[in-house]
């Protein structure tokens, strides 16, 4: 642990009576960094996060924040929530419909007995800083979803809390605002040097958003590093199917050759991916296939195939081509309508995983 | 720890609240003479002695007779009630929702002595019946009537919870029984009703105890045949051997405790399993109602003919009753009009006590009862955890105990208790004992508006730094000041209501019109009744009239 190093959990574990949830999980939090906890439902990701604020019962392991143990199971350290001075901002934002966006946002600066003058100026200058200026007086029915989530980020980070965690920031906007929303997270995030986690469990927003991704599994951690790494160097096919829009094919190994493995699908399709798993010749194994990679071409030519073009969608931005894939379909992106028929298409072996 | 000292200390008083009286009831029962005669030893004679008191199974088996009975009425007419307002297009429903409600309000001290005076044998209906068609074929004394009226009195309880299932049932379910070619009727038969049988049951055991619990119908309508319940024959008990038998009306207690506790705890886990199917609900999308067609006459004229009996015949019976001088065949009430029963009312000092006592224990003693729920509330709030469950097993108990022994238990404890003692002849000892009798009426009001506080909010107050008290001083009360408004309304209507607790704590300074009305049908004063009851049933009627006015919903 390095001395930026601003939260760490250890090992930690938690159960909902006897069904385990988070089956001890080790992270860390360097100060400035925005840590993204990913995952399907399910998966223990909110879960974790709730514990690290205090708001879960964990049974075993660590949380340490600033240097400050908060959690610790086996000394019995468990500070309650309101002592950990961290930020929250929840998916549903949580505004208290009774107090104006003013009042929201002074509740925790009053709780912490700041002078009446004091609290006015602090809390002008961060809805200020969240362009929420005119917006004081109002309740929070009367402002739209963006700007209540704009409050709900002033109100977590007016008492400057080391740590700021995210639940889902951007799931209860449309889909149009969560991009500008999201660029306009990341830069604040950014300049004001906040080190924040962030639950989410859309890839791409993980993507976007962190400098590194943390991919949870079940309870555990299956992968984690930086949106990069984690998209194009997966290590397991949990991980591989998650990150990004994929082609899952199922076959025998056909051939071993280097790093690489030859996938036989359906007895006729051949195709060359990276290897992955140590999986033998003759055995049952799945092959990755990262949509964008997968490339029309001209003619044969190595690591092409004469597939049979069903359909091509137009997505607005591209075009997406469905292919017969023995039993399954195989899609491919591309930026010009093609007619069904016979067609060619390249399989980059860097962009073929076999698990 | 500083947060976990209030919440024991308020678990800890609520706890004394409910078992201390009833422990005394059952430590009562088996001693050989009132517990504050030395004389008193362990034993078990006072069950001998009701066990060998032929009236003692006479009222056990009419209590069983009406308990069935009026199951047997109430549930299948609420049942159908609640379908025809929920489910179908009757015209007027909205309308309806309100009366259909009343019964559940109106003192059944006050009903029962309506239907006296409108269908006894000498009322204002029997005699108008009897000029037109020559003779009256109902006796209103009988044990049959009292079942029957007892059945439809109790047809509200049925419709708000049978009524309430319907609504949350998702009408996508029925919607796919429709397209899967069921017909509108085959619909309500094979998936409507199945869907709420839950609720059905659950009610249905509620009416069952109920039934054991009803006083004052029985009192007044089977007094003059001699036909008791287990209520009424421990009320008469209170001078059958000439000094106090306490012994023997706690054994008779213990007896309707042992029939009714497992019935509460059946109904809790009834109310567990209809809760598993709410949860299985679908989309509670916008319902379709069911067209009635010409069959709409036919259930308008039953829900009038069901209004006319339970509200208009004996409510207007009591107001018509307290503004003539004497009635029966031959007599022009237009000519014997007065209001001679308002002024003696409102002469005697007593009578005007018991009206503002009424009125401060249903404004203030409501307001503190609302009070004290909402701390119970909030000391489990959120708490999943051993005390919250003791909480419920708690607030539960008082339910089985009816509630004229539970006054007669806290009249016990006020009684002996040294430091409680100077507060026995003050309103306090009322408040305290109605408090108790109707604490889980109260804690479901205060639960459901507790419920409706999404967790969140809470838990970003925490994550800012507030802590538990202040979170709940801050955020969880403020946001729930309707609903508290709301249940302060609800438990004025039930403390004017109320008649059965107030019995034994009447004293002087204690009087509140309930228990005023009693003790004054057994003298005789019939003048004085009427004007009481009247009077009564205004106080309900304004609190009714500001909790529609405030738009608080009656049920939840």
């Amino acid at each position: 642990m390095t001395d930026k190093t601003i939260l760490s959990v250890d090992n930690l574990a938690l159960s909902y009576g006897s069904n385990p949830i988070l089956k001890g999980v080790s992270m860390q939090l360097r100060r400035g960094e925005v840590v993204s906890l990913l995952g399907p439902s399910g998966s223990g990701k909110t879960t974790l996060l709730r514990a690290v604020a205090g708001l879960e019962q964990p049974h075993a392991g660590s949380v340490t924040i600033a240097g400050r143990t908060i959690y610790d199971g086996a000394a019995g350290i468990d500070i309650p929530a309101e002592k950990r001075d961290l930020g929250l901002v929840f998916q549903s934002y949580a505004l208290w419909p009774h107090k104006t966006v003013f009042d929201n946002v002074a509740y925790p600066l009053k709780l912490r007995k700041v002078g009446q003058g004091e609290i006015a100026e602090r809390v002008h200058a961060a809805l200020k800083n969240l362009g929420l200026g005119h917006l004081a007086e109002r309740y929070p029915h009367q402002l739209s979803g963006g700007q209540q989530q704009r409050v709900s980020i002033a109100r977590a980070l007016v008492y400057n809390p080391p740590v700021i965690l995210l639940d889902e920031p951007l799931s209860n906007l449309d889909a149009k605002m969560r991009e500008e929303a999201r660029a306009w997270l990341r830069n604040l995030i950014v300049e004001m040097q906040l080190s924040a986690l962030v639950v989410t469990h859309d890839q791409s927003e993980a993507m976007a958003m962190s400098d590194r991704i943390l991919l949870l599994n079940g309870g555990v951690i299956e992968q984690q590093g930086s949106p990069q790494e984690m998209y194009s160097q997966p290590q397991t096919y949990f991980v591989a199917d998650f990150m990004g829009s994929n082609n899952i094919l199922k076959g025998r190994v056909a051939e071993i050759r280097d790093g690489e493995a030859c996938v036989e699908v359906d007895g006729q399709l051949r195709i060359w991916g990276r290897r992955r798993s140590d999986a033998a010749i003759g055995q049952e194994v799945k092959a990755v296939l990262r949509v964008e990679q997968l490339r029309l071409a001209d003619g044969p030519g190595e690591h092409r195939l004469a597939m049979d073009l069903a359909t091509s969608m137009f997505l607005g931005d591209r075009f997406e081509y469905v292919f017969h894939a023995g039993d399954t379909l195989l899609r491919a992106w591309g930026n010009r309508p093609e007619a069904a028929g016979q067609r060619w298409l390249e399989f980059p072996p860097d962009a073929v995983w076999v698990f | 720890m500083l947060q976990t000292l209030p919440r024991r200390a308020v678990v800890a008083l609520l706890a004394l609240s409910v078992f201390f009286p009833l422990g005394l009831v059952l430590w009562q029962s088996v001693l050989s003479g009132p517990f504050f005669m030395p004389s008193a030893q362990l034993s078990l004679e006072s069950f001998v002695f009701i066990f060998e008191d032929p009236d003692f199974w006479m009222a056990t088996r009419n209590t069983l007779i009406i308990a069935v009975g009026m199951s047997v009425i109430a549930i299948p007419l609420g049942a159908v009630l609640a379908f025809i307002m929920v489910r179908t297009d009757l015209p007027g429903r909205r309308w309806l929702e309100t009366p259909i409600l009343i019964p559940i309000f109106v003192s059944p001290v006050v009903l029962a002595f309506g239907y006296v005076v409108s269908l006894g044998p000498v009322g204002f209906f029997s005699v108008w019946f009897e000029a037109l068609f020559g003779h009256v074929p109902w006796n209103i004394y009988s044990l049959a009537s009292i079942v029957v009226i007892a059945g439809l009195t109790h047809v509200p309880h049925v419709y708000l919870y049978s009524s309430s299932a319907l609504r949350n049932l998702g009408s996508d379910v029925e919607e796919a029984a429709r397209l899967s070619g069921a017909s509108p009727f085959r619909v309500a038969r094979d998936v409507s009703i199945p869907m709420v049988s839950p609720a059905l049951l659950y009610v249905g055991v509620l009416v069952f105890f109920l039934g054991f619990e009803i006083f004052g119908l029985p009192l007044i309508l089977g007094d003059p045949e001699g036909h008791l319940v287990l209520t009424t024959y421990l009320y008469k008990l209170t001078n059958k051997l000439g000094t106090p038998s306490y012994h023997l009306m706690a054994a008779v207690a213990t007896c309707i405790i042992a029939v009714t506790f497992p019935l509460v705890l059946l109904q809790r886990a009834l109310l567990k399993s209809a809760q598993r199917f709410v949860a299985m609900k679908g989309k509670s999308a916008r319902q379709r109602p069911l067209a009635l067609g010409p069959w709409k006459w036919v259930a308008l004229a039953v829900i009038a003919l069901w209004l006319l009996l339970t509200i208009v015949v004996p409510v207007s019976g009591v107001a018509l009753r307290s503004v003539v001088s004497s009635w029966g065949t031959g007599i022009n009430l237009l000519e014997v009009l007065t209001l001679d029963h308002f002024r003696a009312v409102f002469e005697e000092d007593v009578m005007i006590r018991s009206i503002l006592n009424s009125i401060l224990i249903g404004t203030f003693g409501g307001a503190l009862a609302v009070g004290g729920y909402l701390l119970v509330g909030l000391a489990t709030h959120r708490k999943a955890d051993g005390l919250s469950r003791l909480v419920d097993y708690i607030v539960l108990t008082p339910r089985a105990v009816p509630g004229l022994m539970a006054g007669l238990a806290v009249f016990w404890v006020f009684l002996f208790v040294p430091f409680l003692a100077p507060l026995r002849s003050t309103l306090f000892s009322v408040w305290f004992a109605y408090a108790v009798v109707w604490l889980a009426y109260g804690m479901r009001l205060i639960q459901s508006a507790l419920m409706q506080v999404g967790p969140e909010l809470e838990e970003a107050g925490r994550l800012v730094g507030a802590s538990r008290a202040r979170v709940s001083l801050d955020i969880t009360v403020p946001l729930i000041r309707n609903g508290l408004l709301g249940a302060w309304l609800l438990v004025f209507m039930i403390f004017e209501r109320e008649y059965s607790t107030g019995v034994y704590l009447l004293s002087p300074g204690t009087e509140v019109i309930g228990a005023q009305i009693v003790s004054l049908w057994a003298s005789g004063a019939v003048d004085v009744v009427a004007a009481l009851s009247l009077i009564n049933m205004l106080l309900v009627g304004s609190g009714l009239a500001l909790a529609l006015r405030f738009g608080v919903k009656l049920h939840d």
